[in-house]
């Protein structure tokens, strides 16, 4: 399905694989341990020697180093990159050598590999139109706007990363012919199939309406070719596509994600549309094809930008499983059964959060609530401040739900992190989902859930060097290999045990996962994100179709030494110091999934009315 | 619908106007006496309750504060259907949305209840230099079409708590007791209404 970019070349990064010979590990007198080691040993080579995952190149966080892009934006005007193009065989001629430009007789451009530059073009790569500027104007355009704007946040707010997203849209002064535009890192577009703009990450979607009928242009080319266009590759950009019926959706994006994600990313985008519209502005695009859709969204850039921008530091973006604020088992349970009870009087889904995070959630009978649906939900709600000075009752739409209809949602906050949705399909129910909140909040108040939610805030998640090593230590007190450091050592200063950054746990029949709390040296916002990266690669590769079913991944690279492991009930995913010892890496894996089942009832939602899909 | 009870009358509200007209920011003048410079369009609509005393009642207001939002104008007759009263708010500032104003009048004209108490605001009153619509005008239009009219302004504080005191007065004292709370509102409706906004 996937193409490789012609200008990809195999990584320098060494790849290795879990060790095929256990022997040389020392030994343990844990069955356990011994047993999923050899588990981990079942993955041959040849499953996971895939080049096209190999390049985490290191310090190549596109999204926020000016120089990098300076390079990119060089060597696309030096080597007329070509353009691999994913789409059928026919389509790939058709494009080959083309740019995504902008031009009114474009299939004709398109064809021709040398384009004159046209300073009037309004195609997204700036390379040709603006070749003749000088460079340092690019590296002082590059310097200004967002850039710098996201440095300074990351000093302020290490790990609070969701602080750094500034409400609303930015930019709006600009268009495709501002040079800065062009140098946005990952834009996101929503047009309908007239080419009509509907929403622009970055600009002004009016003034976007020559772009955007670019777009439609080449989808509607592809199209009318009997085929389809999913992916174009120019030089470090990629070009995304999805159609959703009268609806596009299209992502140019330089930020190295892979193909998969910035898909993903698109469908969650295009479902945040739906929640506020339903699918039944399908039928406007009908009657009408010219339908202007914008006044409909207006108001929500917010949510849009918000979305976006957790597409950077959610999980829940790309594991497509939600995560629980960790509470005492008894908070959960008590909260959980007034939720219950809400739902037997005839509410769809009840669910008390605490930001993006669950607290607890009841659904009616054989109703089940996605982890995607939940995530644009919370995402809604937590985006859009008008929720906060009231009780509020909008209608709403759960996408994967029933994408045709429309939901009644009652939204309360109990403080200024703590809410309550009651989802009901009767838009008669307000008074009675008031009363069912007073319910609830009698509950939480009774139990103490509040004041326990905002202890677990601000003890915060797990952490990597909480975790007991102690039985390790004491059970191989000359645990160092080839005469290094005692582990001791190894573990001061590194985060957890044994170079332990940061590990993500999801349990398969929960739906579920566990994120630990950042630690150093992962620490900056940048770091975050491009350990994120990182892991979304390790989970495309993973689930990837066609190369079968890998079951343990172990990758080392400058950055990070990353460990993926893949099992019927669980993933785990976890990120070493690049130094890290691969049999100490390995066994403390199996410490991080025995702790987590430890303390799976504090950090998990056990039990939830039937979650099946 | 306003019902009496030992001197004491529950009374619907419904706030209408064109986005960023400033019912929310009125209402929460009003209610919480509070005022933010930019503040958030609202999502469907917000639920406040207030209570107000007059002269020879305590009269309790539950106030919806619609979006202004085009996609939420088709859901507005589930919050305006058994109201007893209902504020329009325009922008005097801002000519579009006085129009967008008298269509409100005309769709509750129609469909309302017709013994609904209507107030129209022209809100932004401090803002002198950049007015659009006189407070003639206004005056003159919301005489001929059976509302009173009052310049508001929730920055200031001027005239709020004053129009919500006049609908207090204005409200019939005695109601058949038609004990209907919430709203209700044909299944239909929803299907009606988005294909309605749709077309607009």
């Amino acid at each position: 399905m996937m193409t490789s970019d012609l200008s990809s070349s195999p990584s320098s990064s060494g790849t290795e694989f879990a060790d095929p010979n256990p022997s040389t590990d020392p030994e343990t007198n844990s069955e356990r341990v011994q047993s999923q080691l050899e588990s981990m040993n079942l993955s041959e080579p040849s499953e996971v020697s895939d080049g096209s995952h190999t390049d985490y190149s290191g310090g190549d966080d596109d999204d926020e180093n000016a120089g990098a892009v300076e390079v990119a934006l060089s060597n696309g005007n030096e080597g007329g990159v070509s353009n691999g193009c994913v789409a059928g065989t026919s389509v790939e001629e058709e494009i080959e050598g083309g740019e995504a430009s902008s031009r009114a007789e474009y299939p004709v451009e398109m064809e021709a590999g040398e384009e004159p530059p046209s300073p009037t073009s309004s195609g997204y790569d700036g390379e040709r139109g603006s070749s003749g500027g000088a460079t340092s104007t690019y590296k002082a355009d590059d310097a200004s706007e967002d850039e710098i704007r996201e440095a300074n946040v990351d000093g302020d707010t290490a790990s609070q990363h969701e602080a750094a997203w500034l409400p609303g849209k930015r930019h709006v002064d600009e268009d495709d012919a501002s040079i800065s535009w062009r140098k946005r890192k990952k834009h996101f577009f929503i047009l309908s199939n007239s080419g009509k703009p509907i929403y622009s990450r970055y600009g002004d979607e009016h003034k976007l309406a020559g772009f955007s009928a670019t777009l439609q242009a080449i989808i509607s080319f592809v199209e009318n070719g009997g085929d389809r266009v999913n992916l174009v590759k120019a030089g470090k950009h990629q070009v995304v596509f999805l159609v959703k019926g009268p609806i596009y959706l299209v992502c140019i994006s330089c930020t190295d994600e892979t193909y998969e994600y910035l898909r993903g990313q698109l469908d969650l985008l295009y479902g945040q549309m739906i929640l506020i519209l339903t699918k039944s502005i399908d039928r406007c695009f009908e009657k009408n094809a010219k339908f202007d859709m914008t006044p409909l969204l207006g108001g929500t850039e917010a949510v849009f930008s918000s979305l976006v921008h957790s597409f950077s530091w959610n999980p829940a973006t790309f594991l497509h499983a939600y995560t629980c604020l960790p509470l005492p088992f008894g908070s959960r349970q008590a909260t959980g059964t007034v939720l219950q009870d809400v739902c037997a009087s005839g509410v769809l889904f009840a669910l008390v959060m605490c930001r993006h995070k669950v607290v607890s959630l009841a659904g009616a009978q054989k109703a089940s609530l996605h982890p995607d649906d939940l995530l644009l939900l919370s995402n809604f709600v937590m985006s859009s401040e008008s929720f906060r000075t009231s009780e509020s009752f909008s209608p709403i739409c759960l996408p994967r739900y029933n994408p045709q209809a429309f939901l009644h949602a009652y939204v309360h906050f109990f403080d200024d992190d703590t809410y309550v949705m009651l989802l009901t399909t009767r838009s008669d129910a307000f008074y009675h989902l008031k009363d069912c909140r007073i319910r609830i909040e009698a509950v939480l108040l009774k139990s103490n859930v509040l004041s326990s939610i905002q202890r677990s805030i601000a003890e915060g998640g797990m952490r990597v060097e909480d975790l007991p090593i102690d039985r390790l230590l004491r059970q191989k007190p000359n645990q160092g290999q080839a005469g290094h450091e005692s582990p001791r050592d190894v573990s001061v200063g590194t985060g957890g045990p044994f170079g332990l950054w940061h590990f993500m746990y999801r349990s398969i029949y929960l739906d579920q996962y566990i994120s630990s709390e950042f630690s150093p040296p992962v620490t900056s916002h940048r770091q975050q994100k491009s350990l994120y990266r990182a892991y979304q690669k390790l989970y495309a590769s993973m689930h990837e179709n066609g190369l079968g079913p890998h079951k343990t991944q172990y990758r080392r690279d400058e950055n990070y030494t990353l460990l993926c492991w893949v099992t019927p009930d669980f993933e785990l995913y976890a990120a070493f110091d690049p130094l890290a010892d691969k049999a100490m890496a390995i066994k403390i894996c199996n410490q991080v999934c025995q702790r987590v089942k430890d303390v799976e009832n504090e950090v998990f939602l056990q039990g939830a009315s039937p979650f099946s899909w | 619908m306003a019902t009496a009870g030992n001197k004491s009358i529950n009374a619907k509200l419904v706030l209408l106007g064109d986005v960023g007209a400033g019912k929310s920011s009125l209402v929460l003048r009003f209610v919480k006496d509070q005022f933010v410079e930019f503040q958030e369009s609202t999502i469907g609509a917000a639920f406040f309750s207030q209570t107000l005393a007059v002269n020879d009642a305590t009269v309790k207001f539950e106030i919806w504060d619609t979006a202004g939002q085009e996609r939420y104008h088709s859901l507005a007759p589930m919050y305006y259907r058994g109201a007893a009263a209902a504020v329009i708010v325009f922008d005097v500032t801002n000519q579009a949305s006085f129009e967008r104003a008298k269509k409100w009048v005309q769709e509750l004209q129609a469909q309302g209840n017709p013994n609904m108490v209507m107030a129209l605001a022209g809100n932004k009153s401090d803002l002198l230099d950049a007015r659009k619509v006189t407070a003639e005008e206004a005056q003159t239009y919301a005489q001929e079409n059976g509302l009173f009219f009052m310049e508001t302004s929730a920055k200031t504080a001027a005239n709020v708590k004053e129009t919500f005191y006049e609908i207090a007065k204005r409200l019939p004292r005695v109601q058949p007791t038609e004990n209907q709370s919430g709203m209700v509102l044909p299944d239909r409706a929803m299907d009606r209404a988005v294909s309605a906004s749709c077309c607009a």
